[in-house]
């Protein structure tokens, strides 16, 4: 617990070693961001020659410190017990804290999932911290062990690096589906110091009544996304953007508009307010490029947009673009595809034989 | 029982219309409109309908220049039945962990609170952590990311919006919460309120008043600093144009260059 105290520097910081990453889970699996952080961490741990520390909270938690450990970490400190099962906020920080305060980390980084921030802004004031929030690149120089923290800025135009010299540990929180999930690791080394923890009653008063589960796609796994926009016409558009999604082994995404009208369901909408995806293909049908939609895309490998407008905003981000009516582009494409598939799919089988 | 809630409002620059300075880099504020901040309003039109329906009260409190005030009449003509400007030059340049103590020791010093509110986050920084921030300085339970916000026989019950799916929680008060943008409908200013509000005034109050110490806040609170701001250079794509007639050209080139595969790994 804080109090109305300041953010005092720390007298010795070469005191402060080792990076921390948050594993966050839930019905005992590891989400997709905790990988994500095992990366960041193990790029920045091997940097400055420390070690990776990964924090997990939870109830049973003894698979989920294996599967950490299978990515190649150096400890898994882990705090276990029934009361741990699910987030929540008072006594997940009093953990966290207690873990900083013992082990005195350098670094700690967080995902910037929602849960994320909720306990990252909490353990920064307790623990009199620097925290940057949402950062999209991540670094440390090599000599002073300073995190560079960069985070992008007025609608996404800018990037700020953000650093914090004096006082420890360096908290940055990190967007979720930005840094890739790192490889597996055969026969790594990794200790395992797993805690049975009592929780203090106090700190439960938070009561989960219940979790209403929305059957979420998950776009950020996928190679291939096909979205689509207002441009569609109408929510009989999807029809044919989950057909070319089906023949392209996709999945489908969409802008946020098609989600408020209810042509979609929220959990496809890919942006500022969706998910942010990074796939080997982005097809983008009848979308018009607003910063919000861009963020959530642009670092997909390559993008191909379809706009019936030649000065389309999107084009500008697009490594194939095709100017005509959305309507009669996806038809003709998906026929191209299977035109395609039926020729070499035959080819291949004669190959083999 | 009735509520005394006190709502977090920020004034920010209009995202509609923000100008860089190329030189500086920096925000050109003179050429900016300010305007509350959205998730602010969201925030302000909770802590309104739960005081309507449980009685009690409803204070802004903002951090901020001078010029605020426009947000603090604003948010009295919507409803609100006090407002408070904490204003210092002092305060200027704070990042999140001195705005959330300057903010919770302005809350110690108005004293009486069973909810505190503010929004998800703040267009302008957007971290979203001066709201738990301010929790964790006051000690007291939160809950972040709110689209729907009930009072029960002295118990929050509030839905949450996570990336699974949405979770209902219950708490008794104390508790600061922070609501989603466009998750209500903020009620229009009234003509009558606002009059009443340029009648009532608000208070402004300074960092002698709250009495913490000048090095506790502002830039030189802050931990962090930014080092350096570069624009965001976008990877150079080529646009390669098609259309209707050629279509199989660019099916053949993104199976060739492997872009699509015929067998999915
Ligand atoms: C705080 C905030 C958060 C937001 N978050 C998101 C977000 O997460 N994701 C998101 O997507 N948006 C988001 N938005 C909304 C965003 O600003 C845009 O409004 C939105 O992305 C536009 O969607 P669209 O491209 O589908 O529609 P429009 O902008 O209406 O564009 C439709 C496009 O279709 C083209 N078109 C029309 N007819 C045809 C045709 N027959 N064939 C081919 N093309 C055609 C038009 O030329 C146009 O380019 C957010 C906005 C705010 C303020
Ligand atoms: N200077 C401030 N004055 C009052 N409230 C603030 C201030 N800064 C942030 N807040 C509150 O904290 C929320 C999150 O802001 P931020 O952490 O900046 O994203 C905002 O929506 C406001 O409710």
């Amino acid at each position: 617990m804080a109090g109305l105290i300041n953010a005092a520097p720390v007298d010795k910081p070469e005191d402060y070693r080792n990076i921390f990453v948050y594993l966050e889970n839930r019905d005992g699996q590891l989400q997709r961001p905790a990988l994500e952080m095992i990366g960041v961490g193990k790029r920045l741990a091997q940097k400055v020659n420390e070690k990776l520390y990964c924090v997990l909270i939870g109830s049973k938690i003894s698979e989920m410190a294996d599967e950490a450990a299978s990515y190649g970490c150096d400890m898994v400190l882990g705090a276990d017990s029934p009361d741990l099962a699910d987030f929540r906020t008072m006594p997940y920080a009093k953990i966290v804290e207690d873990f900083v305060k013992k082990e005195k980390p350098n670094i700690f980084l967080i995902p910037a999932t929602r849960n994320g921030r909720d306990l990252a802004s909490r353990i920064a004031v307790s623990c009199q911290a620097g925290v940057t929030a949402d950062c999209t690149e991540i670094d440390i120089e090599e000599d002073t062990r300073i995190l560079s923290a960069n985070r992008p800025t007025y609608g996404e135009s800018m990037l700020a690096e953000i650093l914090c010299k004096r006082h420890r540990p360096q908290m940055a929180t990190a967007r979720a589906g930005i840094f890739p999930v790192p490889e597996k690791v055969d026969g790594s080394k990794c200790e395992k110091r797993i805690e049975k923890v009592k929780v203090d009653k106090s700190l439960l008063k938070k009561e989960i009544i219940e979790f209403r589960k929305k059957e979420a796609i998950d776009l950020t796994a996928a190679k291939v996304v096909v979205s689509g926009g207002m441009g569609l016409g109408s929510p009989a558009g999807f029809k044919l953007v989950g057909e070319l999604a089906e023949q392209m082994n996709g999945v489908v995404g969409a802008s946020r508009p098609t989600a408020d009208l209810g042509w979609i369901t929220r959990d496809h909408q890919v942006g500022q307010t969706g998910q942010t995806v990074r796939p080997r293909l982005y097809v983008a049908c009848g979308i018009s490029g607003k910063i919000q939609h861009i963020m959530g895309m642009k670092n997909s490998e390559n993008i191909i947009s379809i706009n019936i407008d030649p000065n389309a905003e999107i084009f500008r981000y697009s490594d194939y673009v095709i100017v005509d009516d959305v309507n009669k582009v996806l038809p003709a494409l998906i026929d191209e595809i299977k035109k395609y598939k039926k020729e070499h799919l035959k080819k291949a089988k004669v190959a083999s034989r | 029982m009735p509520l005394d809630i006190i709502v977090m409002v920020k004034q920010v620059p209009d995202s509609q219309e923000v100008v860089i300075d190329p030189v500086t880099m920096n925000l050109n504020r003179s050429l900016t409109r300010n305007v509350t901040n959205r998730a602010d309003e969201n925030a302000l039109e909770v802590a309104l309908s739960l005081r309507d329906k449980a009685g009690g009260t409803v204070t802004v409190i903002s951090m901020g220049p001078p010029q605020a005030e426009t947000t603090m009449y604003e948010c009295m003509a919507r409803g609100a039945d006090r407002a408070i400007l904490v204003s210092d030059r002092l305060f200027g340049g704070a990042d999140t962990y001195p705005t959330g103590l300057t903010l919770a020791s302005t809350i110690s010093k108005i004293g009486r609170f069973d909810v505190v509110i503010a929004g998800e986050e703040s267009s302008d920084s957007s971290t979203g952590h001066v709201g738990p921030g301010v929790a964790e300085f006051l000690n007291i339970e939160q809950i972040t990311y709110c689209s729907n916000v009930e009072y029960k026989d002295g118990f929050i019950v509030a839905e949450r919006e996570l990336e699974g799916g949405t979770e209902v929680v219950r708490t008794p008060t104390p508790v600061l919460i922070t609501v989603l943008l466009n998750s209500n409908f903020p009620r229009r200013q009234t003509l009558r309120r606002k009059i009443d509000a340029m009648k009532k005034g608000f208070e402004v109050w300074n960092l002698e008043k709250l009495g913490l110490p000048p090095e506790w806040v502002g830039v030189r609170g802050s931990p962090t600093i930014v080092r350096k701001m570069r624009s965001i250079k976008e990877k150079e794509r080529a646009a390669k144009k098609y259309d209707l007639s050629n279509l199989g050209e660019l099916v053949k080139e993104l199976y060739e260059k492997n872009i699509l595969k015929l067998e999915e790994e």
